[in-house]
Order: C-alpha cells, then sequence, then structure tokens
C-alpha cells in the first residue's frame, strides 16, 4: 500500500480540491454511516461548502431533526463538556501524540542502555566509552535490572528454604573460579564466565576430586 | 511464521452484540470519524458539524467552524447580517492562521512519532539479528538460576561503579569542591585527588583521606598481601596484580551474605566487615 502521504494543508488546486471533496465526504457519510449501524447509537452530519447548492444532512433531514431535538434536550453543560472544534480537536491531538511520543522514546532510551550495558558486561565497550549524556540513564537501566535481579534472588532464595542450599550453590560455582587479575572492569564479566566455562569443563573430567569440599 | 491474528476481516453491518467490543469500537471509530471531519474543513475548508451520542448516553461533537454556528444555520436561526459578515470574516481569517500552525505542529509531532517508532524497530531487530544471544546473562532473568543471578548481580555492580565514577567525573568538572566520590581515580593510585583542571583538592572527605593514607601506607606491600576476607584458593594468590579482584560469589567467612567484591581498598580497611557502600569506588 504505498499511497502518497498527503499534507494536512489547503488544496491550492481548485480542481484537486473539489476531486477530494467529493471522495472524502462520501468517506465521511459511509464511517458516520458504520459507526451508526455498528453500535446502535444516534449520528447526525451536516457538510457544507462551495461546492454543494445546499448543504449535505446525513442520515436525513428527518433523522437529523430527531438528533437536534435530542441534542437541544440536553442541558448546556453536557452539550459543550465534549464539544470540539478544530482548534480544540487539534490541540488535543498534538498533546496525546506529544505523549505517546515521550514515552515511547524513554522506552528506546532504556533499550538502548540496555544493550549498551550488556556491551560493557561482554567486553564490547566501557563506561568510559559512553556519551557523557548517556551515562545517568546507564546507571538507571542498571538499578533496575539490579532491582529485578535481587527481586528474583530473593523470590528463589525463599523457595529453596535453608540459605544452606545457596552456599552450596556459591560454593559449587566459585570452586571452579580462578581469582583473576583486572586491569579494568568491562573485559572481567565475559572473561570470568569464559574461565569458568573452562574450569567446569575441565573439572567435570577429573574423576575421583570431591569438588563440593572446601579443602584443597 | 505463525500470525498472531488475522487481521482485518469484513464485519457485519449489525449492531455489535459484544457490549464491551461495542463499547471500544464506538471509541476508536468516533476518534476516526473526528479525524476525517477534521481533515477535511483542512484540506478542502468546507463546514461541519458532526454530533454522536454514546451508548452511554453522552454527547460528543465536532463543529467547524464551531457546532453552535452550523447547527443556527441549519436550523436557520440567526441569519447572519451584513455587519456581522465582515467581522465574521476577520474572525475567520484569524482562526485559519491558528488551524493552520496546530496542523503544521501536529504533522511535526507525528513525523518524530514514526521516527521513534522506526527506532524500536532498528533496536528490536538488533537484538534479533544478533545470534542467539551468546552471552546468559542476556537471556531473561526468569531462566537464570540462584548462581547465576548473584554472579550477574555482582558483576552488575561493579559495572554500576564504573559507571557512576565516569559520571561524577562529569559532575565534578562543573561543581569541583563537591568531591564525594573522590576526584579522578587514577591518580588516586598516588594518593593525589584532583580534578581534571589539575588542581588538587586538600579539602578531602574522609573517606578519601583514608583511601590516601592506605595507599601510602600499603603501597610496598601490595604484592604480598593477605588479608583476612581474601581467600586463598587453589591457585593461591595471584601475585604481581596491584588490583587484586575477584568477581565470583567467592565463599568468605559469611555465608549468608551475597557476594561483595572484594576491592583494593577494603583489602586495606581492615576493620571493614561490611559490604562495599555504593559509590566508593575504586576505578
Amino acid at each position: 500500500m504505498t499511497r502518497q502521504k498527503v499534507k494536512m494543508a489547503f488544496i491550492e488546486n481548485e480542481s484537486s480540491r473539489k476531486a477530494t471533496y467529493k471522495k472524502r465526504k462520501s468517506g465521511i457519510l459511509k464511517k458516520a454511516n458504520e459507526l451508526a449501524t455498528l453500535c446502535g447509537v444516534p449520528v447526525g452530519v451536516i457538510i457544507d461548502s462551495a461546492y454543494d447548492l445546499s448543504p449535505e444532512v446525513w442520515p436525513s433531514r428527518e433523522e437529523m431533526d430527531k438528533v437536534m431535538s435530542q441534542w437541544q434536550r440536553l442541558p448546556v453543560m453536557d452539550r459543550t463538556k465534549k464539544m470540539l472544534n478544530q482548534q480544540s480537536y487539534l490541540q488535543q491531538r498534538i498533546s496525546k501524540e506529544s505523549e505517546t511520543c515521550k514515552k515511547l522514546t524513554k522506552e528506546n532510551k532504556e533499550l538502548q542502555m540496555k544493550e549498551v550495558m550488556f556491551d560493557c558486561l561482554s567486553g564490547k565497550t566501557s563506561p568510559s566509552r559512553i556519551e557523557k549524556s548517556d551515562l545517568r540513564d546507564c546507571g538507571n537501566v542498571i538499578e533496575q535490572y539490579l532491582k529485578n535481579l535481587n527481586r528474583r534472588i530473593e523470590i528463589l532464595s525463599k523457595n529453596d528454604g535453608a540459605s544452606s542450599s545457596y552456599v552450596h550453590a556459591a560454593a559449587t560455582t566459585s570452586v571452579a573460579m580462578p581469582i583473576v587479575e583486572m586491569g579494568s572492569s568491562s573485559t572481567a564479566f565475559c572473561d570470568m564466565i569464559r574461565q569458568q566455562q573452562i574450569q567446569s569443563s575441565m573439572n567435570q573430567n577429573v574423576r575421583g576430586l570431591d569438588l563440593n569440599q572446601q579443602q584443597w | 511464521m505463525v500470525r498472531k491474528s488475522k487481521g482485518r476481516q469484513k464485519i457485519e453491518m449489525v449492531k455489535m452484540k459484544n457490549e464491551n467490543n461495542l463499547q471500544v469500537t464506538f471509541s476508536k471509530r468516533r476518534t476516526g470519524l473526528f479525524k476525517k471531519a477534521s481533515e477535511l474543513c483542512t484540506l478542502c475548508g468546507a463546514e461541519i458539524v458532526v454530533i454522536v451520542f454514546s451508548p452511554g448516553k453522552k454527547v460528543f461533537s465536532f463543529g467547524h467552524p464551531n457546532v453552535d454556528c452550523v447547527i443556527d444555520r441549519f436550523a436557520n436561526i440567526n441569519p447572519p447580517n451584513p455587519r456581522q459578515h465582515t467581522d465574521m470574516q476577520l474572525s475567520e481569517a484569524r482562526r485559519n492562521a491558528i488551524v493552520r500552525d496546530l496542523n503544521n505542529h501536529l504533522t511535526q509531532v507525528t513525523e518524530e512519532f514514526e521516527i521513534e517508532k522506526k527506532r524500536t524497530e532498528d533496536l528490536k531487530q538488533k537484538r534479533k539479528n544478533s545470534n542467539m544471544p551468546e552471552n546468559w546473562w542476556e537471556e531473561p532473568i526468569e531462566e537464570l538460576n540462584l548462581s547465576q543471578l548473584t554472579e550477574f548481580k555482582c558483576g552488575l555492580e561493579k559495572l554500576r561503579k564504573t559507571v557512576t565514577t565516569e559520571a561524577s567525573k562529569n559532575f565534578q568538572a562543573i561543581v569541583p569542591r563537591h568531591n564525594f566520590y573522590g576526584g579522578s581515580s587514577n591518580n588516586s593510585t598516588f594518593g593525589i585527588c584532583d580534578d581534571h583542571a589539575g588542581n588538587i583538592d586538600t579539602d578531602l572527605d574522609l573517606y578519601n583521606h583514608q583511601r590516601m593514607v592506605a595507599t601510602n601506607t600499603f603501597a610496598c606491600n601490595l604484592n604480598n598481601m593477605m588479608v583476612p576476607y581474601h581467600i586463598t584458593t587453589p591457585f593461591g594468590n595471584i601475585g604481581n596484580s596491584n588490583i587484586i579482584e575477584g568477581f565470583t560469589p567467592e565463599y568468605n567467612q559469611n555465608p549468608n551474605k551475597l557476594c561483595f567484591k572484594q576491592e583494593h581498598m577494603s583489602e586495606c580497611d581492615h576493620h571493614s566487615a561490611h559490604p562495599l557502600r555504593f559509590g566508593h569506588g575504586y576505578y
């Protein structure tokens, strides 16, 4: 569907304008009809322009009169509460779309910072290379992630019961860990994990060694 | 590829059965109708009024130039007199100018929104394209086991410190006297704390003073330092390192505590039996 985007401004070309008017008018009436039918509600439309001899009234004069009387019966406040004209309508749309856009920008930033965080952990980059303006956002994302981690750890520890199972788990992993010299944190995490994986695969091949003992 | 939903379906032109769906449909379609009406006015300069009653008997209306004006004319109330005509023309011109500006503004915002949406797409695509995350820590948290979580937590806490230190460097450039995090970390190894301008801040806070003293005192013992919290592993202490860092959840004397980094400084503070406080980054 590769329609050309229409510029939202008065169409200068007379014949274009007339053609557009005809098409869009019938489109609006069709939509009004669908709304009224699907939802079973009273709808009234009046459209007037230089191209019409007399104003277009939908669904019909009679129906419109019914809508009008229902309208008149309402107190002024009820009528005006949701009343819109071009100005108020456009302002409403602008603020709504700005809101959504802002939200999306924030989410995108978080997504991006998450990537940066992972890249730091895997050594692809380091905090010193992060854009100054992003440092704070990055910090916040890390904080949030840590919060979730801690919450998860709490849940798991509770479920596991005694802390002894944690110690067991911690011991099992740390036994395989060499303490490695580190010049910068950015290379540490992934290297550590890699070492651990190498180590644990090595250890698996060693029979007869009780890895869970804390003495060596 | 399995489709999540069937896409747009043709629906019957009868009143909807499901009450909730009906309400939602009303909301959406009313919004759409008003949008079309607004566009018609902008593009073709027509006058229009749309009055809609909701299933809950509330009324919504849209009108250009305004609802009452068009209704009055339709009902033939108040035929405009000539003098009013020029006034109306002026206010109409002004009105049109305002609307024009609003339309431009709206177009702008919509464009920005499209850009952001594209960015989301790109970011998500990037994630998909990089082959299955080679690193286990990139998996969802729910899929990690407890030991992984703890390791991850350690790594992340460390990263947080570095990031904070980096951030504080910027902060310092602006406010040199506020020396909470303690200066350029590189220089503090040698006991000198200064901001980037090269000014030595002698007004050190307590922590930095301690660090300076500690660094200077133990400078010669770095290689041979045996400290209570540093565990002797099967691989022994790795000598020749100025920064001895364990990244693992080491088994320390306190099995109930989650791991904390054995940073260089805490080795000097023999009395510190508590996990490192946030902000005392060493990098």
